[in-house]
């Protein structure tokens, strides 16, 4: 059976002016908030915990666990932060929801942050999203001027406030520390754990950051119930997900599906397959951290994040890139490397020294200037810098290069024994 | 102290205080887990991943920085695979280093060369190119910076903005591109800005005072006491003699003490050791004419004998406890009038909240102890009935309307004076005996808080200076006691708040005047 989209998050898209209150509400939109205002805010948790529903942001926690932590009778405010920050190569799935209906994310807000007991939502949106972030704050002054936000959100005595905050160009302010410290005006950077930011997070104070399509899941999850939601996807990995699929395919974008659909089918059925009738060499599943894939694995692959770790590889934030047979292993990596060094913060020593080491290595190797024996010193490097830092983007360097070069080595050594790159024309 | 817990290191089982991370409660009991970043007065910060260390059951290696220990925690810091943890974080830190060893200031206390060495790094295997970085960065107050050398621990940010609350500098810039910097046209401008030279674990932070002037192997280190404030902050003194030259004090350093100063010291007490070499009163003077010492002191004795009941003895605020006694004797020998007049010591409005305190005397509160009297009226009046004025190193040309009072006073009477520093009576008085400083004697302080500390000897000078007490001693024509154990033990006697001293083990950290030991 082929392939198909669902519409849960992207119900509305290609609705025109989906983007407006009006015509979003004339579909649905804050439709739920009368439901969620009357029920107990625990109930909610409970709720979004037997959705199964996990966070769309990469790790993949599930959401409604992650807001039972936050301590209970603290005397602080909790802050709820969304993460819009969406800076992995590969990854463009959030910035749809923005364009085409930020209302669906404003509706989850409040009723996250009435089953959070939060007042103050920030929205950490990328920097280079200057169109983004004005189509929200568009929203927001909409929603705002309806009474749906402020002092009386939708009429109820509770008040719910957005604010928006632009990131300044930094990948890493999207791991969720970094965002919290960049919000607070400091050099984004993460800060080590724990304490954990649902006991210490914004301004010192219980803090939940999810992800865009995680609170767009929200209203549905309303709506339809924990079951209505589990309708879709696999036993552990519920729902739906906006996937992203760009490189050597027909038709590149943002598709929804269920998990657990095949990865062959999706790139097929939906992305109309590799193009220019080439054979695929490779497939990224989620987002340029995640390890390579070659065919054999995609093969049989489902997308979901069970499947894809027993393949290897992880579903991260659903970005999938398809590599043809002309894309020359070498240089893809270091391209990628070329990212994970620039963008590292710099403060942990295995981070900021190998991610600039191993990407010389490699630029070496890719120049023809390397040696045999680089390639074990990589895969030692890759292992020296992961999970010994204080965030994973050192770890996000080091898969890459292992699965590279694990799988792909010939190409490393043909660069290596030719002293060129053999693809280079 | 609170509640101990059983853990174990390397198979050791151990006693260890509960609530502390693994780095405090280890080095309690003398295990040193390498580290950069942490520091006691700076809290964790987690960045330099030196401190990682294997703990059982935990999920991969953990930062001993911010693991607390546990009852019953299994910890391995000794291991292969341990041993290896530190040296990958070392590799990667050394890449990019300039190696500068053989030039930096910081070769010998440096944390990076300890840990290098310790762990036996032999070949790199570093073969691209590295990454330059600025050299010599004239910081501010004196601070060089060599962004090369640093391993952005980040603890002179952290110092600056959680100690002195100034924030004059942060880290710029990402990747290993990242540097220590000031702000544009903002340089650093506190008043214990050369801490950053000794929290840094490296030579990235050095101080212009003594940057090449010596390496660190060859000074001896004392335990002592800065005289440059009331606080007393607990220093090491560190000195060297090198060949055909005196000995000399190169560099103060703060002496960790929590009861004092925790690990700080001020830039202007740091400095202070200057004083030590500089501007030494070195002859004696007898009858207005540069004269032997034994000859000054033989007229000193013949002027006081012949003035007795009539000689006046102004004693300096931070002389040592013992020196004071000893002045009282030599007061009482001569039937004269002691006194410890010091307000010119006190500058208004130059202490603050961290450890400066505006009483500029060391040891003024050991002239309460012993009852010597500070009152201006009183000396005022005892001077204008004297014939012989002996001032014990006590500076009252500190403020300008004491100058001129004194100088009024002391006009038309003999005037002794007995100092380590020319300072103006060094020109002005008829008998001038030189006298030792404070790296050159052994005694006790007192300090603002009732904290009495020990001041040691670093510096053996030749005879010129001559100990206090001794010159005091002489000047009595030996007649009282100035020797140390016989002084304390009148000490014991006769002062209450210090007759539980046990004078052959002061703690290192002080003695608690009111609250015992700590
Ligand atoms: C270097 C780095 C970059 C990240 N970037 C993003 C991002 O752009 N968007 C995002 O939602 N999560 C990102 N994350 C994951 C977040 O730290 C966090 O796990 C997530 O926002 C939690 O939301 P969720 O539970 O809804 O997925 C990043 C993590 C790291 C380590
Ligand atoms: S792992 Fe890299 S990006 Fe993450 S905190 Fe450490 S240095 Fe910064
Ligand atoms: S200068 Fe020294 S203290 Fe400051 S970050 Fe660098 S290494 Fe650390
Ligand atoms: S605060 Fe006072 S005692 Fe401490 S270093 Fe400065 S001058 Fe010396
Ligand atoms: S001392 Fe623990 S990470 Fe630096």
């Amino acid at each position: 059976m082929a392939v198909q989209e669902v519409k849960v998050l992207s119900a509305k898209y290609g609705i025109k002016d989906s983007r407006t209150l009006a015509v979003a509400r004339a579909h649905g939109g804050y439709s739920q908030i009368e439901k969620a205002f009357s029920m107990e805010p625990a109930q909610i948790v409970e709720m979004v915990k037997a959705s199964g529903l996990r966070g769309r942001g990469g790790a993949g926690f599930p959401t409604g666990m992650k807001w039972s932590f936050l301590p209970k009778g603290l005397d602080k405010p909790t802050y709820l932060c969304i993460n819009s920050d969406e800076s992995e190569p590969a990854t463009f799935k959030d910035r749809q929801i923005i364009e085409n209906d930020p209302h669906m994310l404003i509706e989850g807000i409040i009723i996250t942050c009435w089953a959070i007991n939060s007042h103050d939502a920030y929205i950490y949106i990328r920097g280079e999203f200057v169109r983004q972030a004005e189509m929200l704050n568009t929203a927001i002054d909409e929603a705002y001027a309806a009474g749906l936000l402020g002092e009386k959100a939708c009429g109820k005595d509770f008040r719910v406030d957005i604010t928006v905050h632009r990131g300044a160009g930094a990948y890493v302010c999207g791991e969720e520390t970094a965002l919290i410290e960049s919000i607070e005006g400091k050099k984004g950077q993460p800060r080590s754990k724990p304490p954990f930011p649902a006991v210490v997070g914004l301004f010192q104070c219980p803090t939940i950051i999810n992800n865009v399509q995680t609170i767009a899941s929200v209203p549905y999850i309303i709506e339809h119930g924990a079951e209505g939601y589990r309708k879709f996807g696999t036993e552990k990995s519920a729902g739906t997900f906006l996937f992203g699929i760009s490189g050597h395919v027909n038709k590149p974008g943002v598709y929804e599906t269920e998990l657990g659909v095949s990865m062959k089918g999706f790139i097929e059925d939906l992305a109309g397959g590799v193009w220019k009738n080439r054979k695929l060499k490779a497939v990224i599943p989620g987002g340029s951290s995640t390890p390579i894939m070659t065919p054999k694995e995609v093969e049989t692959c489902m997308l979901d994040y069970e499947s894809i770790v027993e393949h290897g590889s992880m579903l991260g934030s659903g970005g999938i890139v398809v590599l043809d047979e002309t894309v020359c292993m070498v240089k893809s990596l270091k391209n990628l490397l070329y990212f994970y060094h620039h963008e590292s913060c710099g403060q942990c020593t295995p981070c900021r020294e190998g991610t600039g080491w191993i990407y010389k290595i490699v630029s070496n190797i890719e120049a023809g200037k390397g040696k045999m024996s680089d390639l074990d010193l990589l895969l030692e490097l890759a292992d020296n810098m992961e999970g010994k830092t204080v965030c994973v983007l050192s770890g996000a360097a080091a898969m890459p290069t292992r699965s590279y070069i694990q799988k792909f080595r010939h190409e490393f050594e043909e660069h290596i024994k030719l002293g060129k790159c053999p693809f280079a024309g | 102290m609170s509640k101990l817990i059983t853990m174990n290191v390397d198979g050791q089982e151990l006693q260890v205080e509960e609530g502390k991370n693994l780095i405090d409660a280890l080095s309690a009991v003398g295990i040193h887990i390498p580290h950069f970043c942490y520091h006691p007065a700076l809290g964790f910060d987690g960045n330099c991943r030196m401190c990682l260390v294997e703990v059982e059951g935990a999920r991969g290696p953990q930062i001993a920085c911010n693991t607390p220990v546990k009852e019953g925690m299994k910890v391995s810091l000794s291991s292969e695979s341990s041993m290896n943890l530190r040296r990958k974080v070392l590799e990667f830190e050394l890449i990019n280093h300039p190696l500068d060893c053989p030039i930096c200031d910081q070769a010998g206390e440096c944390k990076l060369q300890d840990y290098y060495m310790e762990a036996g790094l032999s070949k790199s295997r570093m073969e691209v190119e590295k990454v330059a970085k600025e050299k010599n960065l004239d910081f501010g107050c004196g601070v060089v910076h060599d962004q090369e050398r640093c391993v952005l621990c980040a603890r002179c940010v952290r110092f600056l903005r959680k100690y002195t609350k100034t924030a004059e500098l942060g880290i710029v810039n990402r990747c290993d591109k990242a540097k220590v910097t000031t702000f544009p046209e903002k340089p650093i401008n506190n008043r214990y800005a050369l801490n950053v030279v000794d929290i840094c674990p490296v030579g990235a932070m050095t101080s212009r005072d003594f940057r090449f002037k010596q390496r660190v192997w060859f000074m001896s280190s004392e335990k002592s006491v800065c005289h440059g404030c009331a606080k007393g902050c607990s220093i090491y003194v560190d000195h060297n003699q090198e060949k055909y030259k005196a000995e000399r004090v190169y560099r103060f350093r703060p002496r960790e003490n929590a009861q004092v100063n925790g690990h700080f010291m001020c830039d202007a007490g740091r400095l202070s050791y200057r004083k030590e070499n500089e501007n030494r009163l070195t002859t004696a003077k007898a009858s207005e004419r540069f004269e032997a010492v034994d000859i000054a002191t033989s007229q000193a004795v013949a002027l006081l004998s012949a003035a007795k009941g009539k000689a006046v003895f102004i004693v300096s605020p931070s002389w040592t406890t013992e020196q004071m006694a000893v002045a009282k004797s030599l007061a009482t020998h001569y039937d004269g009038y002691l006194s410890g007049y010091a307000d010119g010591y006190i500058v208004k409005g130059d202490g603050d909240d961290l450890l400066l305190k505006e009483d500029k005397a060391a040891n003024r509160a050991s002239l309460e102890l012993l009852g010597i009297s500070t009152d201006r009226q009183k000396l005022i009046s005892n001077l204008k009935t004297a014939e012989v004025v002996v001032v014990l190193n006590n500076d009252l040309s500190l403020t300008a309307s004491d100058k001129r009072e004194f100088e009024a006073l002391f006009a038309g009477k003999q005037v002794i004076f007995v100092g380590s520093h020319r300072i103006a009576l060094a020109d002005s008085a008829q008998t001038v005996i030189p006298c030792a400083s404070y790296t050159e004697y052994a005694g006790v302080v007192v300090n603002v808080d009732s904290i009495l500390q020990e001041v040691t000897c670093a510096i053996e000078k030749e005879c010129f200076a001559r100990r206090p007490e001794q010159v005091m001693a002489a000047l009595s024509g030996n007649a009282i006691k100035a020797e140390l154990g016989a002084v304390r033990q009148q000490l014991s006697a006769s002062v209450p708040a210090l007759a539980q001293v046990d004078w052959n083990a002061i703690p290192e950290n002080g003695l608690n005047l009111k609250g015992g030991a700590q």
